[in-house]
């Protein structure tokens, strides 16, 4: 019997047999689907189609510092710098073949859900008008906090799934198969379970993860769902983290974990590691945040499989109202007894962002805590002043000690 | 207050209508309800006794908005985010605000945060057009907006209620339409600062009264007078702001023949058909859906503002199919014959961003002249805009102006 293979490990394999598959998917009878990260993707999964994400891609550049030779080459196209910074660094890339990874497969068509923005409706958009492939917009209204509302946008939602699939059918010419879909949905529901496991076991004092390894951990969970692989992935992943929390293993020893923090918004991609250890020196700790949250759906295995996708999909943080949203963090911020906030305003995605100034006045207020707010770009390094950032860091670790040296003295 | 007006005060009270509804709402007796671009069914807060006013920013210094919404949302949100912040916040009884891209996912969130004492509703306009689930979306969204006021105020809408604001906004449209076509043949007849102040204060005032002064304007305007040295241009883009750039049009006597702006031609797109019928425009969109059949047969005035949404033209945030735009303005640029499209491009309104270097290439490569003019909301200073400007109406009339 072969040796059980690490996480990382089963990563990579899961991702290189990915993409093999991906690279030839003509051969073998399949089309390619680009999809949005947030996207009903399970549907693609059933009916044979394999699921590329551009944004990953790009996260791929972007984190390997290529933003500003991709971003540059777009801008002489005539798109302007304040757009996606993925979505930038994606038309580079097809301008100029230039990539870190192997690329990815052209696509046959595209699928756009807007539960996490419409910039990605967009840049589908554009790359249908250049490549010809069919654009499904999988439209989701906010889900507002009207009860009756939301049941009308979820039958909307269920709808529009059905046009999807009459969609799918017709660019397949092959019917599409119901209970193949309750198949990948139990497979979804199951690592979806797991996912979560995983990011809550950043519950433990130390904690044994940070939203470093979850930003990573997370990427099965957005481009294998559906598939039992992604089931063992997590199962693994989880027995790994497990056995360091039985061994006191934290990402900062416990006794210089002092600040467990909330990350707003997506990662500042090429700081990634810096920002951990940049953290890590003044005691802190960045737990969790509501985006890599996005991927741990709860599936409902007992309701029609339309239906349970719809309700997942339109719900996410990033779709739902602010009020909403700050409940989320704050169910966070309780389960995983944080004590300080990083509230990211990211140039590159409006969707997210505009809510973070409203957002931060409203967790500020609920938590007692204070916020450290900054300003950049998650894969334009242009936006990114690295001595701002270093300066409001350390500025916002000395307001943290003097909060916490005082409520030692009362 | 409105219904007497020329058309100097028509440019006055569009660049500013604020004073002027505030003393009206309160000899009326009436509330305000405030929504921002585009495709609110104000037929609806009208029908409900309210005056629907359209907030298309403000041109006085921000000074609150940017801790709210950062300087790379489009100024108009910001521009109108300040307004209600800072300067008219108190004429305003509620609002409701549509949904429609990225900038204004959770704007009404914001809104409704802001302004707690104030009624605050969405409108979820579907992100896509053409497949029946977006018929069956504005509906829905439709009654829910009509089950949301009934709500706030304790009143039930009656159909005849509704048709009869129906009637009021279609004439209002209608009216301007035939000024339009007055403009178009004779440019001299009103300048394009004045007729689309017209539009705007349309969009901002009560239109049964402001119908009386359009029709007076409309029988004086010099129709018989042969208009020379005008050279037509169509304007393509959501809105033209600051009002001055008119002026740089009519200066040079460049007419605005025809143009896509949420706060011009598509505005007049959004006509109400009156009564059920063949809707062969509808069915080539949606084919034979269930809904359409609805309505064709019996449909009442939900039906009907439900059909007018997609009889309206293309609008970036919410349409997707460049090409479609592209046609749009091709057909408009060969119906006026006019000589160059101008595009207004507002300052990081990311759809247009997305969109408008296909849309440019398409136009070029069919030899159409067309010149991307950027603008911001607040913005104080327009010389750097007049030279560009004049250098492109210059190439166009071949010579020095």
């Amino acid at each position: 019997m072969s040796e059980k293979l690490t996480s990382r490990q089963l990563s990579k394999k899961i991702t290189e047999e990915y993409m093999e598959e991906a690279f030839h998917a003509h051969e073998k009878g399949k089309l390619i689907g680009y999809s949005t990260a947030i996207s009903p993707v399970e549907l693609f999964v059933a009916h044979d189609i394999i699921p590329i994400y551009p944004e990953n891609h790009s996260v791929a550049n972007l984190t390997a510092k290529k933003g500003v030779e991709l971003c540059s080459v777009v801008e002489g196209m005539g798109y302007t710098s304040h757009l996606c910074a993925y979505a930038r660094s994606d038309f580079g890339y097809r301008k100029t073949g230039l990539t870190v990874t192997k690329g990815i497969p052209e696509p046959d068509l595209f699928l756009a859900c807007n539960a996490q923005c419409f910039t990605l409706t967009k840049w589908f958009q554009v790359l249908s008008r250049e490549g010809g492939a069919p654009v499904f917009v999988f439209d989701t209204p906010e889900y507002v906090m009207d009860k009756k509302a939301r049941e009308e946008i979820v039958k909307y939602c269920v709808l529009q799934l059905k046009e999807l699939i009459s969609f799918l059918e017709e660019v397949t010419k092959k019917k599409f198969d119901y209970d193949r879909l309750k198949e990948v949905m139990k497979y979804s529901a199951q690592s979806s379970i797991l996912y979560r496991k995983f990011l809550d076991m950043a519950q433990y004092k130390p904690s044994p993860i940070s939203i470093f390894d979850a930003l990573i951990g997370m990427a099965i969970a957005v481009y294998r769902r559906g598939t039992q692989e992604c089931v063992d992935y997590y199962q693994t992943l989880c027995d790994e983290i497990q056995a360091k929390v039985d061994q006191g293993i934290g990402v900062l020893p416990k006794d210089k974990e002092k600040y467990r923090l909330y990350w707003e918004n997506l990662p500042v991609w090429f700081k990634f590691s810096d920002h951990a250890k940049l953290l890590g020196s003044y005691g802190g700790v960045i737990l969790t945040s509501l985006y890599v949250h996005a991927w741990s759906f709860e599936f409902d295995l007992d309701k029609d499989p339309l239906l349970t996708l719809a309700e997942n999909y339109v719900s996410r943080f990033s779709n739902s109202t602010i009020e909403d949203r700050a409940d989320m963090a704050m169910d966070l911020f309780k389960k995983y007894d944080m004590n300080g906030m990083i509230m990211f305003m990211n140039r590159s995605c409006k969707a997210v962002s505009f809510a973070v100034p409203t957002l931060k006045d409203i967790l500020t207020k609920r938590t007692g805590i204070p916020a450290l707010v900054f300003e950049s770009d998650m894969g334009d390094q242009r936006f990114y002043a690295e001595s701002q950032v270093r300066t409001r860091i350390e500025a916002y670790f000395e307001t943290l000690d003097r909060l916490q040296a005082s409520k030692s003295v009362a | 207050m409105w219904d007497n007006l020329s058309l100097k005060e028509v440019v006055e009270y569009a660049n500013d209508p604020y004073p002027s509804i505030r003393e009206w709402a309160k000899e009326k007796g009436k509330k305000v309800v405030g929504s921002t671009i585009a495709d609110v069914p104000e037929e609806i807060v009208h029908a409900f006794g309210f005056l629907p006013v359209t907030l298309i920013g403000t041109q006085k210094p921000l000074k609150k908005a940017p801790a709210k919404l950062p300087d790379n949302a489009c100024s108009l949100a910001r521009s109108n985010l300040e307004l209600v912040m800072s300067y008219e916040g108190d004429l305003f009884d509620g609002f409701v605000l549509p949904q429609v891209c990225d900038t204004t996912q959770h704007l009404s969130d914001i809104w409704r945060i802001n302004f707690p004492d104030k009624y605050v509703e969405s409108f979820l306009a579907p992100r896509q057009g053409d497949r029946p689930s977006a018929w069956y979306w504005v509906r829905e969204e439709i009654k829910r907006l009509i089950a949301s006021l009934s709500e706030w105020t304790g009143k039930t809408l009656k159909d005849e209620d509704l048709q009869e604001s129906i009637k009021v906004f279609n004439e209002n449209k209608a009216l301007l339409k035939e000024i339009y076509e007055i403009k178009q043949k004779n440019p001299a007849a009103i300048t394009n600062k004045e007729y689309f102040a017209l539009i705007k204060l349309s969009m901002q005032v009560d239109k049964a009264e402001l119908n009386k002064s359009i029709k007076k304007i409309k029988d004086s305007l010099d129709t018989k007078t042969k208009a020379e040295g005008y050279t037509d241009v169509i304007m393509v883009g959501i809105t033209c702001d600051p009002p001055e750039i008119f002026d740089l049009f009519d200066e040079i006597k460049i007419n605005i023949a025809g143009d896509t702006l949420v706060t011009g031609g598509r505005y007049l797109q959004g006509m109400v058909p009156e009564k059920g019928g063949p809707n062969e425009d509808l069915m080539s969109v949606f084919g034979p859906s269930p809904h359409v059949e609805l309505f064709t047969q019996n449909g009442g005035p939900v039906d009907a503002l439900t059909a007018r949404h997609f009889r309206r033209g293309f609008f970036s945030p919410i349409h997707d199919d460049v090409l479609r735009n592209f046609e749009e303005v091709k057909a408009l640029y060969k119906a006026t014959n006019a000589k160059a499209v101008v595009y207004i491009h507002i300052e990081f309104c990311e759809s247009e961003e997305y969109d408008l270097p296909d849309l440019k290439n398409m136009i070029r490569k069919e030899g159409i002249p067309m010149h991307v003019v950027d603008t911001e909301y607040q913005t104080t200073s327009l010389s750097h805009l007049r030279t560009r400007l004049q250098a492109f109406f210059e190439s166009l009339k071949g010579g020095p102006l």
